[in-house]
């Protein structure tokens, strides 16, 4: 089990595969420098990309404003009805230009950034931990969360599971900010062990009871923004948690809920699922769950091994995975070397796709696989398709960016939706003037590029002959081809 | 080609229900050099090592098989009949309306104690029963009443009431308890439970996205705004003929291989491990997406033929929710097989604004309603149709400083048809201080009996392993 794959089989092929699954994919001239450095290199170049400088700003916003809280506060106390309503408007509005802001300022990250693996491993946690914004009302706070998944995102799992649970995001998202001994909260106990970190069947509802109780006193000041650990709160008595009796706090809880070796099982098969696209055979996790418990728990020598391992390349695995909606934008953008649609579009698209980032629809997040794929989602990336390449757009209706059924968000979006400009691609960028010229050649890059395989017979005979429909083609037919190929079934895998 | 066909789906009988569907569009004479998308369809879906992923048969290939196998006839799988099965529309009010000045206790004195500017009168109400009215906008609503075509279940709530909008809206779309969280909805696990072998327009939602209440182990279910919307956009250039090059196009590379056993040419190895989320052996994402394409192509050339050829029978409100409703009717009239539509009306959420706002909205509802309503019975379709209402939950029972109400509690549902048990269910809750909780109205009706009701009594189907347990039936039919 996980015998590194051997050098003489490391091609193209298995280099587009490790790019497209340990990040977005990219263009042919990237996937080729891949091939040329060998598989150890290869994920060395993505795996550590602490090497790697990252001179991305982050939002304007994204610090602490202990003042800039305090001052609300007071504005707030002091307040009429009328005036608090006011203050509750302007707040509505700044989260939501914010939110608007934080979006743009990820997907980016993901489409242009110098560290595609780190962004991958940022969105895996991001659906593990998934925290939804429509409750938590608070870019800064989601911006801070999605900075905690990248700072420690190939990291301890103690240290992140730990630091995930005392993030004020996650404080408020499963109640935990308000749990107090008298009366505690369960929600984040439950969800902690459900789906977090050891699943369902391996802990009692005592347990739950008994970790709720624990983490008691783990709140969250609101005016400094940070997590704080409140005395009063906590319920001293004695609790046994797992086998473990003691006046256990949450720090107790985590650290004897990761000694568990089903702990180690669960995170691995997730992370096997997410990059290889389907679960992992028993013996198989058991494989993986032997290297990360024999390497401290820690995740980046267990990847190294993952994406090394024959198994990783076999041939049921390579482009055998559905694209998530943000795999599917954001490797569009990387593989035709253009620019992301304007934030509306990009956020909207994302939306109709079904994988609306910083609100998955509950804690479970998105299951993903197949299920991205539905009549609608399928005509949605196939009209999307439209919209990158060629800088056209399907109507997009108000109702697309409410969150509320009724659209009443979502007019001013839309009414923005229809000023941008989307510039779509450049096709001297992508295309030879020879393969311009020659249909052979034009089809063939295209499934170079786009695919890394090609198309069935009746498809390229189909793609020939709208080809063949013109005497000369222009920028626009060729654009219309690239669109073609990425209304394929073929394209919405990886 | 004929003979590998009937005798693939002679073999395949016991995997798939018959279910004959979009028999409108399918001619009757199936020409030997001309494959249609339906037998396309149906093609792979025999070929593809006895899959179990929902798929239809055409009318005539579904009559040929009932010809010769009369034990499909006692089928136990539900089968869905385009002609003849029951259709639910359920309707949200999103924001949380307030029942209280839906359904107007006008004689009650603690109602007007807590609501002294926002209290209806019994001038403002159209009268039920000498103590409860409608409120003064729904005339739709009262002459529906009236007529026996409406049922008022009052006070439906749940335990442990939630009142985040976000939270208790989807306790309401999965039917869960308040304490736990469902992935899946109830109208979902309806159409995993008891649809298999259904066209995707098995569900229809008039707006942008599913609701959550549709999410299911397979999902299913299409949703347009507009259903020239719901298409693949072809970008326009066209042949000397006049056909959409791109549309040609498009079709042709979405169209599955027929030539050879396994669709994907490029499948060198082993189809060997159960993909995550693939709810079949063997099978590989592309086959899944390809006959996903197919169904979106074929369902989207049905509804705008639909959408085109049917003619409305009533005039409905010019606005957004009017519309919809309207559309549902067209879809209806046209014979589409969809067994549930859903449709949303925004904007409850009065905080604020609640007399002008409710006044818009129920005026709104109550119209576009009964304008469904005299549609369907024009078409002779009323009978097979049940509409239900919901809100994520009632407003307080005190009104607040800012000339409206706060997220509450227990509230009405609405039920109409010509099949219903009208008039008023259940019992008004009590508005007495000492029987609210914490200022909220107590619900007598958990809304899982509603939901448990329209599942047995009109789409006929056990609802107790789609609730997650057994809850008493409303009797509503």
């Amino acid at each position: 089990m996980l015998k590194s794959l051997s050098a003489g089989r490391w091609n193209y092929e298995t280099a587009a595969h490790l790019l497209n699954r340990a990040g977005f994919g990219g263009p042919p001239a990237e996937i080729q420098k891949l091939a040329d450095l060998g598989p150890d290199k290869a994920i060395a170049s993505l795996l550590d990309y602490e090497n790697i400088p990252d001179p991305t700003a982050n939002p304007v916003w994204a610090t602490p404003d202990p003042e800039g809280m305090k001052n609300l506060r007071d504005a707030i106390q002091k307040a009429t009805p009328e005036e608090r309503r006011q203050i509750q408007q302007q707040q509505n509005r700044l989260q939501n230009e914010r939110m608007l802001e934080l979006r743009w300022w990820w997907l980016n990250r993901m489409a242009k950034g110098p560290r595609p693996f780190q962004e991958k491993m940022v969105l895996f946690w991001h659906g593990h931990f998934a925290t939804s914004v429509e409750k938590v009302h608070n870019a800064y706070y989601m911006w801070r969360q999605n900075e905690l998944f990248r700072r420690l995102a190939t990291g301890n799992w103690l240290e992140l599971l730990t630091m995930a649970g005392q993030d004020p995001a996650m404080l408020i998202w499963l109640d935990q900010a308000e749990s107090r001994k008298e009366h505690p909260n369960e929600n984040f106990a439950r969800e902690n062990m459900e789906l977090f970190a050891l699943g369902e069947g391996h802990y009692t509802e005592e347990d739950v009871t008994e970790a709720a109780r624990a983490f008691t006193g783990w709140s969250l000041d609101r005016l400094t923004e940070n997590f704080i650990y409140r005395p009063l709160f906590h319920d001293n008595g004695s609790k046994t948690f797992l086998g473990r009796t003691g006046n256990l706090d949450g720090d107790d809880v985590m650290a004897q809920i990761v000694a568990q070796p089903q702990a180690a099982r669960f995170i691995t098969a997730k992370l096997w699922n997410y990059f290889a696209g389907q679960p992992p055979p028993d013996a198989l996790n058991d494989s993986l769950a032997a290297v990360f418990r024999g390497n401290g728990n820690n995740f980046k020598p267990l990847l190294r091994v993952l994406f090394r391992s024959e198994e990783f390349y076999a041939t049921d695995i390579i482009r055998n995975q559905v694209k998530s909606p943000v795999q599917w934008l954001v490797g569009t953008a990387r593989m035709l070397e253009c620019d992301l649609p304007p934030v509306q579009i990009s956020w909207g698209i994302t939306r109709t796709l079904g994988q609306d980032l910083f609100a998955p629809p509950n804690v479970k997040g998105w299951d993903g696989g197949i299920t991205w794929i539905t009549t609608n989602t399928l005509l949605a990336r196939y009209n999307d398709a439209a919209t990158l390449v060629q800088g056209t757009f399907p109507p997009l209706a108000a109702s697309d960016f409410a969150h509320k059924p009724g659209g009443q968000g979502g007019l001013k979006i839309e009414r923005q939706a229809q000023r941008v400009h989307v510039a779509g691609v450049t096709v001297e960028k992508i295309l030879s003037p020879e393969e311009r010229a020659s249909q052979d050649l034009l089809v063939a890059a295209l499934e170079h590029r786009l695919l890394q395989t090609t198309l069935g017979g009746k498809q390229q005979k189909a793609l020939r002959e709208f080809l063949a429909s013109k005497t000369t083609l222009d920028d626009a037919d060729v654009l219309t081809a690239i669109r073609l190929v990425m209304a394929t079934p073929q394209y919405q895998v990886t | 080609m004929l003979e590998h066909w009937s005798v693939a789906l002679l073999q395949s009988q016991r995997n798939f229900p018959i279910t004959p569907s979009l028999h409108h569009s399918i001619t009757p004479i199936f020409p030997m050099n001309e494959i249609s998308l339906q037998t396309r369809r149906q093609f792979l879906r025999t070929t593809v090592l006895g899959s179990a992923l929902s798929w239809t048969v055409p009318a005539f290939l579904a009559d040929t098989f009932t010809a010769l196998h009369s034990q499909a006839a006692d089928s136990a799988t539900q089968i869905i009949t385009g002609k003849d099965a029951t259709i639910l529309v359920v309707l949200q009010m999103a924001g949380g309306n307030d029942g209280l000045n839906t359904v107007v206790p006008y004689a009650n004195d603690f109602y007007h104690r807590a609501r002294p500017k926002l209290g209806l009168t019994a001038q403002k109400v159209l009268n039920l029963n000498g103590e409860i009215g409608l409120h003064g906008a729904m005339t739709g609503f009262k002459e529906l009443f009236d007529s026996g075509n409406l049922a008022v279940v009052q006070g439906v709530g749940y335990p442990n009431p939630n009142r985040s909008h976000f939270r208790s809206t989807e306790i309401w779309q999965t039917a869960s308890d308040a304490v736990k969280v469902e992935k899946y909805g109830w109208l979902g696990r309806y159409f995993d439970n008891c649809c298999a072998g259904a066209d995707p327009t098995v569900g229809v939602t008039i707006g942008s996205q599913l609701p959550e209440a549709f999410f299911a182990k397979t999902l299913t279910g299409i949703c347009f705004n507009n259903p020239q919307n719901y298409r693949f956009m072809a970008n326009g250039r066209r042949s000397p003929d006049g056909t959409d090059l791109t549309e040609a196009a498009y079709e042709k590379m979405n169209e599955a291989d027929m030539s050879g056993a396994a669709p994907d040419e490029n499948a060198g190895g082993s189809i060997g491990a159960l993909a995550a989320g693939m709810p079949m052996q063997g099978g590989k994402a592309v086959d899944f997406i390809e006959r996903t394409a197919l169904d979106a192509q074929v369902s989207s050339d049905e509804v705008r033929k639909i959408a085109d050829r049917v003619q409305n029978q009533a005039t409905y409100p010019a606005s957004q929710f009017g519309n919809s409703l309207k559309l549902v009717a067209k879809l209806i009239g046209g014979g589409l097989p969809t067994r549930v539509y859903y449709v949303s009306q925004g904007g409850y959420d009065t905080h604020t604004n609640q007399i002008p706002t409710q006044q818009r909205l129920l005026g709104e509802l109550g119209d576009s309603v009964k304008a469904f309503v005299d549609d369907l019975k024009a078409q002779g379709n009323l009978p097979r149709v049940l509409v239900m209402t919901f809100s994520e939950f009632g407003r307080r029972v005190s009104e607040n400083a800012n000339g409206g109400t706060d997220h509450g509690a227990a509230a009405p549902m609405f039920i109409v048809g010509n099949k219903v048990k009208a008039g008023l269910l259940g019992t008004y809750p009590s508005l007495a201080p000492q029987d609210l909780f914490e200022g909220d109205v107590k619900y007598n009706v958990d809304f899982r009996n509603v939901y448990a009701g329209v599942l047995e009594s009109w789409l006929k189907t056990k609802s107790a392993p789609i609730l997650g347990r057994p809850f008493e039936p409303l009797q509503l039919v």
